[in-house]
């Protein structure tokens, strides 16, 4: 089985390539060849990470290219963390084909549509089975190029086009650190083997500076992907794309890589403190600033964006606090628990035809299976026991803790805190009360196709907590230590009132919301009405966009414009001095051409005694 | 058959320019088809070349040498001869530049159906650069390197001034008199080289430079002699690049020139340079060129990052291109610069590549001139709609330009900054901000042509099959490369360890 | 005979070539640029035959070629003028400023 493990992502690249051809077919069949060969591409990955579960790893490689003595190799690798991956990306990316299905019927491009998808699975899936830098580098990129592809989608619409673009180059600036970072590495240690780098680090091969700033070019791309501050402002962007794209990429997966990559290179970040508290603290910024956003968002896809922002920082954090299975684990429920939340918003989005929460309300009665399933997600993703949020919540706030940051800690209370609070003030507002707007007629339960998947994503929103629990066994982290990472030891099971203070947050934020937006005990606005300029900030995003406008995005084009000038007139006149000057020469040349016989034989006499006296004062041939 | 084989396939062009000449010049069908038959010709003896070529060998391959020109002259030191011969031969580098040429050449002709005009002298002249840029690859001594130099020269002269555009007489001028003032440099050199050595094979100079300083002396060469030797070749070839600052004439002519002779230009003729660095500066003059190494990063930086500012806000995609062209071999000086293998390699993947791409290009935006009779970036929008094949290549075309990975863009500038990485880090940190300004000026001007609500064209059809041809062929040489890298780099290795054994690793 | 030193052979050769070159080309009338040409070929033959008199080895290899520009200077002459009487049927000049047609 292992052995086979490589045609996990040639299977949706397959579909790419088939479904390329087919581009102009109008039958909507053609789903079923995206649908089918990531289900292939699933069962072969539950298949490996089985046989990963049982202890086996496999790593394969061949020479790609030789550049001098050195072999610049290409391969696969099945270790516990990737295989864990393998199984979340491909289970995601075959019910978010299912769903698509349903969602994007009557498309023009429907197959188009399912050919990026696989495009991104492959790149995503063969990201995850790299066994060096620079492989994964490369389908880092291409993971990188089917979300443009697909925020894209709708070409003609401005904002998806500048969505697409905004992602591709804020990713990008990521990239190139992480671009930095791997370069560096490999003339440390002369490879991009992931094995060497650990084993150089182990060895102290290199200097700590030298670690330090690897790892922190390593992270920049992770920030990247992730979107961590200060490079998450594509992300909320990015909601431009269809809404099973945000649940595939833009919630459970691409966004997923940054944590991936992090924890891939764990060994290296572990070497440097200075890295590690970056990280934690890069997180759990994010984790707050994020989510304080997210508490005044009007758009339905927007708010679970910044969540996922929100999120992300969690995992960072964790990562950050030396809590490697508290951050893997977190990745993993909440590529279940967004991924339902998404599609279930995909569901609403369907039925009624806006993004706009205030548009919305009354559906619990109308939508009877994507109400109850949102509310599930929303559950999980507040950290209310028993559902999967809760476990790997209380295990990052506990690692966080434990590894003494008690400042980010509280930061992270308070996160969760206003987690609970926006999830369930959506919920409340675009489930229960009375229908506002005039889209209410005709609002219909989606499809079959789209209701499974939510229903497997919403199953696994509830159970995958119990993968590591304290109560019925640490899995996971048992599973996990198998890899070639050593986990970093002690004890990450802080003070017992820890789940408590967390689930307390956790009652406190849906309470609030109850009463402001269910039973309307307080009022909606009090808060914006006693504090205008912050809500005005928050609910600008902190005007960060602007002031990247503001600074670098017009710094650049200023730069530009003067290099313009610059070219025009320095160099463009450089050219045009040369050329007049040219000109110039040769008018005074055909002055000398008068036509006079004479004049040209004065000339020649002229030159013939120049020559002379050259010969006779040198004394013969030049040398 | 061997022994001649290379005279043919540099000469084989004029078997089309003796046909044409047989074709009345109003029969614009068969003087188009002609053209395209008579640079297939070539591509057929140059893939007969590539047969007889072993691979990884690192001595010269298929050479000929005949006596040519021969005269005496009376020194102090007595009568010296200087021998000038027929010398040509390929190795890995210029076998690499010869199929570039020889499948860019077939895929310009076919570009060239769009010409409106005097179509015989038209492909007369376009034959015989094809002949001149054959011949630059395979000449084995300065002084057929240079006639084979010049002739490029004059037929692109012509072509730019006649078919161009509506400035291009202006464009066709300032091209003459920088590539004039670059091969003038280009002419003293040599000539100072030959009559110190009194050899002009290209071997031969390269040997009489690694000898010891000692034995250097009798021949009355200084150290001082080399750098400036070496100074004057950068110079003559920093035109032909170009280099900043002496970038503006080829800015012009990406502009003014029809789409097919620029497909042409700059996927091939600005190669030139290149490869005249890489032969003159380090296979001549290696030690000289180590220590300019420094410089010449510096200038790679600020084509770079130059070229990628400048793209950044133009209106024209035409001048986009332009100055992304100017940006990119920013990346080849960067690979030169660092001298070490990865740098060697990514710079010639990166002439390879940067062909192939910017000839893909501009392929397509003379495929959309034609069809909306405007290039600037404004006429454009939701081209995706009614030509999605089209506006599908060519957002290939701008993700292989701006490096993504699995296209050979990727390996090129992998290559070039692992190897700048490790002998100037700072430089190159500075240099990576230029993979991000290429990323938003492609994107910029490939959504703003694609993407976006769709605005009215004249015509609005997606590409005929003649036209699928050009554009699928060199899209899948990109992806080839891309993906497969090792095809190339085997080719290229024994030439390039040649060089780098000169410049000591 | 011998009184005569070469340098004075030479020195009525280099005067002479002199006055011929000034008129060659100063002179406006055709004419006499054509005279002054002749005195130029003159000056050469009393080289050549000063040469053939005086150098290392004597002999009469330069009387004899000196003759040979003679000749070649009548035929010149012959031409020349004819040349000039062409131009001067067609133009009404002999003035060599007037004649820059190449130029026009």
């Amino acid at each position: 089985m292992l052995q086979m493990s490589w045609l996990i992502p040639l299977f949706p690249l397959l579909s790419f390539i088939l479904l390329l051809l087919f581009r102009k077919s109008k039958s909507e069949s053609t789903a079923w060849i995206g649908v089918l060969l990531t289900g292939i591409s699933l069962v072969m990955s539950i298949g490996v990470f089985l046989a990963v579960w049982q202890g086996e790893g496999i790593k394969t490689e061949g020479t790609w290219f030789q550049m001098g003595e050195r072999a610049i190799t290409m391969g696969f690798e099945v270790n516990p963390l990737n295989a864990l991956m393998l199984v979340i990306v491909s289970l995601v990316s075959f019910l978010v084909h299912l769903y698509s299905k349903g969602y994007m019927h009557g498309d023009d491009r429907f197959p188009v549509f399912f050919a990026y998808l696989g495009l991104f699975s492959f790149a995503m899936l063969g990201l995850v089975l790299s066994p060096n830098l620079l492989q994964l580098y490369m389908f880092w990129e291409l993971v990188g190029l089917g979300s443009f592809l697909l925020i894209g989608f709708y070409y003609f619409k401005p904002e998806a086009k500048a969505a697409a673009k905004k992602a591709f180059v804020m990713t990008r600036i990521g990239d190139v650190g992480l671009f930095i970072g791997m370069v560096l590495l490999f003339w440390q240690v002369g490879s991009f083997e992931y094995d060497e780098i650990f084993a150089s680090v182990k060895n102290g091969d290199l200097s700590s500076g030298m670690l330090t700033l690897t790892a922190l070019c390593i992270f920049v791309g992770a920030v990247g992907k992730s979107g961590q501050l200060p490079l998450h402002t594509w992300l909320p962007d990015a909601m431009e794309g269809p809404t099973p794209v945000s649940a595939l990429i833009h919630a459970a997966t691409m966004v997923a890589a940054g944590v991936y990559l992090v924890a891939a290179m764990y060994p290296l970040f572990q070497a440097s403190e200075a890295a590690l508290t970056v990280v934690a603290v890069v997180g759990g910024l994010t984790a707050i600033f994020a989510a304080s956003i997210g508490l005044m968002q009007k758009d339905i896809k927007r708010v679970l964006a910044y969540s996922t922002v929100s999120q992300l920082g969690y995992m960072m954090l964790a990562l950050g606090a030396s809590g490697y299975v508290a951050g893997i684990f977190h990745l993993t429920t909440h590529a279940f628990f967004k991924a339902l939340l998404f599609l279930a918003a995909g569901s609403v989005i369907h039925a009624v035809h806006t993004q706009n929460i205030e548009e919305m309300g009354g559906l619990w009665k109308k939508l009877r299976i994507t109400g109850p399933l949102f509310l599930i997600g929303a559950l999980a993703i507040s950290g209310v026991p028993l559902l999967s949020g809760f476990f790997s919540k209380d295990e990052i706030l506990a690692s966080t803790y434990a590894d003494g940051k008690y400042g980010l800690f509280w930061l992270a209370v308070i996160a969760a805190f206003m987690t609970a609070f926006y999830m369930f003030r959506l919920f409340f507002i675009v489930f229960t009360g009375e229908a506002r707007g005039e889209t209410e007629k005709g609002v219909h339960e989606s499809p079959g196709v789209m209701t499974f998947p939510m229903i497997v994503l919403g199953v696994l929103a509830v159970v995958a907590g119990y993968l590591n629990t304290t109560w019925f066994g640490t899995f996971l982290s048992d599973y996990l230590a198998q890899g070639a990472v050593e986990l970093p030891h002690g004890d990450h099971h802080g003070p017992a009132w820890i789940p408590l203070v967390a689930t307390l947050a956790a009652a406190l934020g849906i309470a609030l919301a109850y009463l402001i937006y269910q039973r309307g005990t307080l009022s909606r606005d009090w808060i914006t009405r006693s504090l205008p300029s912050l809500s005005d900030v928050i609910y600008n995003k902190w005007y960060i966009d602007e002031g990247y406008d503001q600074t670098v995005v017009k710094g650049t084009r200023g730069l530009s414009k003067l290099g313009v000038l610059f070219d025009r007139y320095i160099v463009d006149g450089l050219v045009t001095a040369v050329t007049t000057g040219v000109q110039r020469l040769g008018r005074v040349g055909s002055r000398v051409q008068n036509g006079q016989v004479q004049s040209y034989g004065t000339a020649a006499i002229f030159g013939i005694v120049i020559l002379l006296l050259i010969v006779a004062l040198t004394g013969g041939y030049f040398s | 058959m061997n022994a001649w084989l290379l005279s043919i396939l540099i000469f084989s062009p004029l078997l089309g320019v003796l046909v044409l000449m047989f074709v009345p010049s109003s029969d614009e069908k068969s003087i188009k088809w002609l053209g395209v038959l008579g640079t297939l010709f070539p591509l057929g003896i140059a893939l007969v070349v590539l047969s007889a070529f072993k691979m990884g060998g690192d001595e010269l391959q298929l050479t000929e040498k005949f006596s040519w020109i021969s005269y005496e002259v009376f020194q102090s030191k007595g009568q010296v001869s200087y021998p000038i011969f027929y010398e040509i031969g390929v190795n890995g580098l210029s076998m690499v530049l010869i199929l570039l040429t020889a499948v860019v050449s077939v895929l310009a002709a076919i570009a060239s159906f769009s010409i409106k005009q005097n179509w015989k002298s038209y492909f007369i002249l376009f034959f015989l650069l094809e002949m001149g840029m054959l011949g630059v690859f395979a000449a084995q001594n300065l002084f057929l390197f240079f006639i084979f130099f010049e002739i490029t020269l004059i037929p692109m002269f012509f072509l730019i001034g006649r078919w161009g555009y509506l400035e291009r007489e202006k464009a066709a001028y300032s091209f003459l008199i920088y590539n004039g003032v670059g091969s003038a440099i280009l002419l003293i050199v040599f000539v100072a080289l030959f009559m110190k050595t009194g050899t002009m094979n290209f071997q031969e100079l390269a040997y009489t430079f690694s000898l010891p300083q000692a034995e250097l002396n009798q021949l009355f060469i200084t150290k001082g002699f080399k750098m400036g030797m070496l100074i004057a070749l950068l110079v003559a070839f920093a035109v032909k690049l170009p280099v900043f600052p002496l970038h503006s004439w080829m800015v012009r002519v990406h502009v003014q020139a029809p789409p097919a002779i620029v497909m042409i230009h700059s996927g091939i003729l600005l190669k030139i340079g290149a490869y005249g660095v890489i032969v003159f500066g380090a296979g001549m003059f290696p030690d000289q060129f180590k220590s300019l190494a420094f410089v010449i990063g510096l200038f790679g930086v600020i084509n770079l990052l130059y070229g990628a500012f400048l793209a950044l806000t133009q209106t024209d995609v035409k001048r986009v291109l332009a100055y992304s062209s100017v940006s990119h071999m920013g990346i080849v000086l960067i690979g030169l610069a660092a001298g070490n293998t990865s740098g060697m390699t990514g710079a010639v993947f990166q002439v390879v590549s940067h062909g192939l791409i910017s000839a893909l290009l501009f392929f397509l935006i003379g495929a959309l001139y034609e069809r909306s009779g405007s290039s600037e970036l404004s006429a454009f929008g939701g081209v995706a709609k009614r030509m999605p094949i089209l506006a599908g290549v060519f957002l290939a075309g701008g993700l292989a330009s701006l490096g993504l990975p699995g296209m050979s863009g990727f390996i090129s500038e992998f290559m070039a900054f692992l190897g700048l990485f490790e002998k100037m880090p700072v430089l190159a940190a500075v240099g990576t901000l230029g993979l991000i300004l290429t990323a938003v000026y492609v994107l910029r001007a490939v959504l703003s042509i694609t993407f976006g609500a769709e605005k009215e064209m004249p015509e609005s059809r997606d590409l005929s099959s003649s036209e699928r041809v050009p554009a699928f062929v060199l899209l899948a040489a990109i992806l080839f490369i891309g993906i497969y890298p090792a095809w190339l780099n085997d080719m290229l290795r024994p030439t390039l360890d040649a060089i780098l054994l000169g410049l000591g690793g | 005979m011998s009184a005569v030193p070469l340098p004075a052979y030479l020195m009525l050769a280099l005067i002479l070539f002199c006055i011929g070159l000034f008129g060659a080309l100063t002179k406006r009338n055709a004419v006499i640029v054509l005279i002054s040409i002749e005195l130029m070929l003159n000056a050469v033959n009393i080289n050549l035959v000063a040469f053939a008199k005086y150098s290392l080895n004597p002999g009469l290899t330069g009387q004899i070629f000196s003759l040979f520009t003679i000749t070649v200077a009548a035929a010149e002459a012959a031409v020349g003028l004819a040349i000039l009487i062409a131009l001067y049927r067609n133009r009404k000049t002999v003035n060599v400023d007037e004649m820059d047609t190449m130029k026009r």
